[in-house]
């Protein structure tokens, strides 16, 4: 362990000192080519009339005075982001990092679960070649990563087979997508299901801002990939997007564990369409996914889905949205067979008046499922079962003052298994000037008990848990969000969860067996998550993150838990990621990230790890982008989630790829 | 030991650059406003839609404003032909006869939305902000890549028998046709 973070810190500073050697003639470059000379100004193009300063003017200070930039300099003006304020979820006073569209493109990854490596408040840990787990303030691993709720586009991901996600189903094209919301901690009122412990919200790009041809490839050790998209206008408000993307990855090496031959071929498929204008809007959307893997012949995965949503804006202050999906999947693996299909319908309703921002809704997610287990004896009974989560939500932002909110929300919540839930959260945001936001909350969440939690017999040393209850926490937030200065931003937020009837497996007799999922523990967590972003210069961002967790559970009444990794699942104490940003030349782009891992606090133990990685990119013209990436460049091989029957090892790829748009 | 030192270093070093940065980074908003009075050079509106005599180009504002005096300074500086370019802000539609130029943001008066198919095919080059929501003029101002860019819907443009020049759709990230 020792010997590994030091092999990593001297990696490291070698890295470091490799790119601060190649800042320095790289500088004065960048900041020539920032300083545009002043061609285009004054000349005289098609209709275009000749630009005059007026020279009377008196210059403004900077930032303000941009009157002497010609619009070709305005264009490439590097700005602050406001990508916050996309989406009005985003105001919610939480501990949210937003990922946007060219972090991703320039971190290299090629998957979305790579990408959410990006994310500071989430840990990633790779089990397969195509599998993750990934979890925001702990409870990750393959059966205990329960308390997460991911959305694409709006439609909701985990399964109620166990709570969890399926990542190695979901592989959308990620030039397309436009941003990713992470949310560290119970998301609020306004969020489905299942956002127990943190949200991930990928919002893929409108149709209207996919227009024309791309094509991308990457080759190099361990995957290649190809994707291509074509968009385009019907008319003067429609429009539409094909895509379709390919990815071959080679197994990863073993673990103490089995080879899984975990080697993988996918390919995904689909459109979206975009179209109303004025008070309407509509967005009709679709995806086909296969993929194939070589543990036994047959493996394979498969599943399709549907959405449409309408937003109507019925005046102002008031508009409306409904939204419906349907989503289906099948996978046979090693003699298991498991699918699902999910219909989810949901609507609500934003309205403005005076002080008041009231949204209202309500949804139902109905389940169909089989699961038919020729492994080993571990069966659902029944095989196959229908299930719904009903809801109903109201939260009112009141603006008690102009800088000061006071956020109230309440969702009912009725699942087939534990009838009705109340889920109050509660919210202060003050706004302490334009750039500080201080928030407070205090928040409510419950994890529905999974198939697995209630159904899974194996007789007779496991009869099914009719009275498995939910997993219940009440969180304590708090945090800070602002810009310090105009060119750093920050975000530091503490939380204290207190959870109880956490699952635990024990005995029910005096005997060792038979034994029966129960709802044992309790205890609580606690962290602080921070990050900040720095635009040093106009040509170089860097971003740093950190997070700290600490647990402390306990059984109810010295009774024992057998499978403790299940339910509390195996996570580092603390995690730091770090990025580099530089537009060497306004054509040559070079972007690094390090990440460094503590230990899994659970045996099997995985050691801490630091890893590093990059990509640099060159735009050969407008249209053609050739890019060499990296990843876990420092090792040749780390473990990541030492699940004892699954987790394989992440192994360094290094690869070159280019991305065509006409 | 060393190694650490020179770490450190480093990073003092990093810590230190934005001290002596003179240009402090700069908004979207400050960008935004600088573009759109100087969309007027490069639009050419029929010409009954042009200011009359020596009157100056109108840029209106109609609903929230999010650019406070930023718009007057980018204006002033502004000279097209000859002519001068005011600042006019307005609740609704009501009142926009003699834009050229009209930020279109959701406000009090009107939604976003609204607010565009009340002016119809008028000859005003509408301007709307992603910020804002979905509904989109001819130019849809986004943040791209860290810079502000824009959408252009040149076909509105043809319909509302206004031209636009190629320096400034080849600016665009994407041109509707």
């Amino acid at each position: 362990m020792r010997a590994r973070l030091s092999g990593g810190a001297h990696a490291l500073t070698c890295t470091l000192a490799l790119a601060v050697a190649a800042f320095a003639p790289a500088r004065a470059e960048a900041k020539a080519a920032f300083r545009l000379p002043e061609q285009g100004v004054g000349e005289q193009a098609d209709g275009a009339r000749p630009e005059v300063s007026d020279a009377s003017t008196p210059s403004a200070e900077a930032p303000g005075d941009l009157s002497n930039l010609s619009i070709e300099q305005l264009a490439n003006l590097p700005v602050r982001s406001a990508a916050k304020r996309e989406q009005p979820l985003s105001e919610v006073p939480a501990a949210l990092y937003v990922i946007t569209s060219d972090d991703i493109q320039n971190s290299g990854a090629t998957s979305l679960p790579e990408a959410l490596r990006l994310a500071p408040n989430l840990n990633v840990q790779q089990v397969t070649a195509s599998q993750y787990s990934i979890s925001a303030r702990g409870f990750n691993g393959v059966q205990a990563g329960n308390k997460l709720l991911v959305l694409i586009d709006g439609r909701s991901i985990y399964t109620p087979l166990g709570d969890s996600v399926l990542w190695e189903l979901h592989q959308p094209l990620l030039e397309d997508v436009q941003q990713v919301e992470v949310i560290s901690g119970p998301g609020g009122t306004l969020y489905g299901p299942n956002a127990v412990n943190g949200v991930v919200n990928v919002t893929t790009k409108s149709a209207q801002d996919t227009l024309g041809g791309f094509v991308r490839g990457t080759a190099g050790t361990g995957e290649r990939t190809a994707a291509a998209r074509y968009g385009f206008a019907l008319g003067p408000s429609a429009a539409v997007r094909l895509y379709a993307d390919w990815q071959d990855r080679e197994g990863l090496p073993v673990a103490a564990g089995i080879d899984q031959n975990d080697s993988y071929r996918g390919w995904q498929a689909g459109f979206r369409s975009d179209f109303g204008g004025a008070a309407d809007q509509f967005t009709v959307q679709g995806d086909l996914f296969h993929a194939t893997d070589d543990l036994i012949a047959g493996d394979r995965a498969s599943a399709h889905n549907l959405l449409g949503r309408w937003t109507h804006t019925i005046s102002p202050n008031a508009s409306f949205q409904f939204q419906s999906d349907y989503d289906w999947y099948r996978r046979d693996v090693t003699l298991v067979r498991d699918s699902l299909t999910t219909f989810e319908n949901e609507a609500q309703l934003n309205l403005t008046a005076g002080p008041h921002q009231i949204v209202a809704g309500g949804g139902i997610r109905l389940t169909k499922d089989l699961f038919i287990n020729g492994l080993n004896g571990f069966q659902l009974n029944p095989q196959s079962r229908r299930l719904a989560v009903y809801n109903a939500f109201a939260q009112d932002r009141f603006a008690l003052t102009d800088k000061l909110a006071l956020i109230a929300g309440v969702k009912f919540e009725r699942s087939s298994f534990v009838g009705w839930q109340v889920l109050p959260n509660l919210r202060v945001a003050y706004q302490a000037s334009p750039r500080t936001l201080l928030w407070a909350a205090v928040s409510r969440a419950v994890r529905t008990p999974s198939r697995i939690d209630r159904e899974l017999e194996f007789e007779p040393i496991l009869p099914p848990s009719v009275d498995f209850k939910a997993e219940k926490v009440v969180a304590v937030e708090a945090g800070y969000r602002g810009e310090p200065s105009s060119w750093l931003s920050l975000s530091v937020n503490a939380f204290y969860n207190f959870y109880t009837d956490l699952r635990t497996t024990e005995s029910i007799t005096p005997a060792l067996f038979p034994v029966e999922l129960l709802n044992g523990r309790r205890g609580n967590s606690y962290g602080i998550e921070a990050w900040a972003k720095a635009q040093v210069t106009p040509w170089w961002r860097l971003s740093l993150g950190a997070t700290t967790l600490h647990k402390n559970f306990h059984m109810e009444d010295d009774r024992v838990d057998f499978q403790p990794r299940n339910s509390l699942g195996a996570d580092p104490h603390w995690q730091v990621v770090g990025s580099s940003e530089m537009d060497l030349t306004p054509r040559l782009k070079l972007t690094l990230d390090v990440r460094g891992v503590g230990a899994l606090d659970l045996d099997p133990r995985v050691p801490g790890y630091v890893e590093a990685g990059g990509q640099l990119g060159y735009d050969l013209t407008d249209r053609v982008e050739l890019f060499v990436a990296a990843r876990n460049l420092l090792h040749g091989t780390h473990a990541e989630n030492g699940d004892p029957g699954n987790a394989q090892l992440a192994k360094r790829s290094i690869y070159a790829g280019t991305r065509l748009r006409f | 030991m060393r190694r650490l030192k020179f770490i450190l270093l480093t990073g003092l070093v990093a810590a230190l650059v934005p001290l002596g940065s003179a240009r402090a980074q700069i908004s979207d908003t400050d960008v935004k406003a600088a573009f759109l009075p100087r969309f007027a050079r490069y639009v050419t509106w029929p010409p009954a839609a042009m200011p009359k005599g020596d009157d100056p180009y109108v840029l209106c504002v109609i609903g929230t404003d999010p650019f406070g005096g930023l718009l007057e300074q980018a204006a002033r500086s502004q000279s097209i032909d000859g002519r001068r370019m005011t600042v006019r802000r307005m609740d609704s539609t009501a009142g926009s006869n003699g834009c050229q130029i009209a930020f279109v943001s959701g406000g009090r008066g009107e939604s976003t939305g609204q607010a565009l198919a009340q002016l119809g095919n008028r000859p005003v080059l509408t301007v709307t902000d992603s910020n804002q929501g979905g509904a989109r003029g001819i130019i849809h101002f986004v943040v791209s890549g860290g810079r502000v860019r824009f959408y252009i819907d040149q076909a509105a443009a043809e319909r509302k028998k206004m031209a636009i020049s190629s320096r400034l759709l080849a600016l665009a990230v994407g041109v509707h046709q």
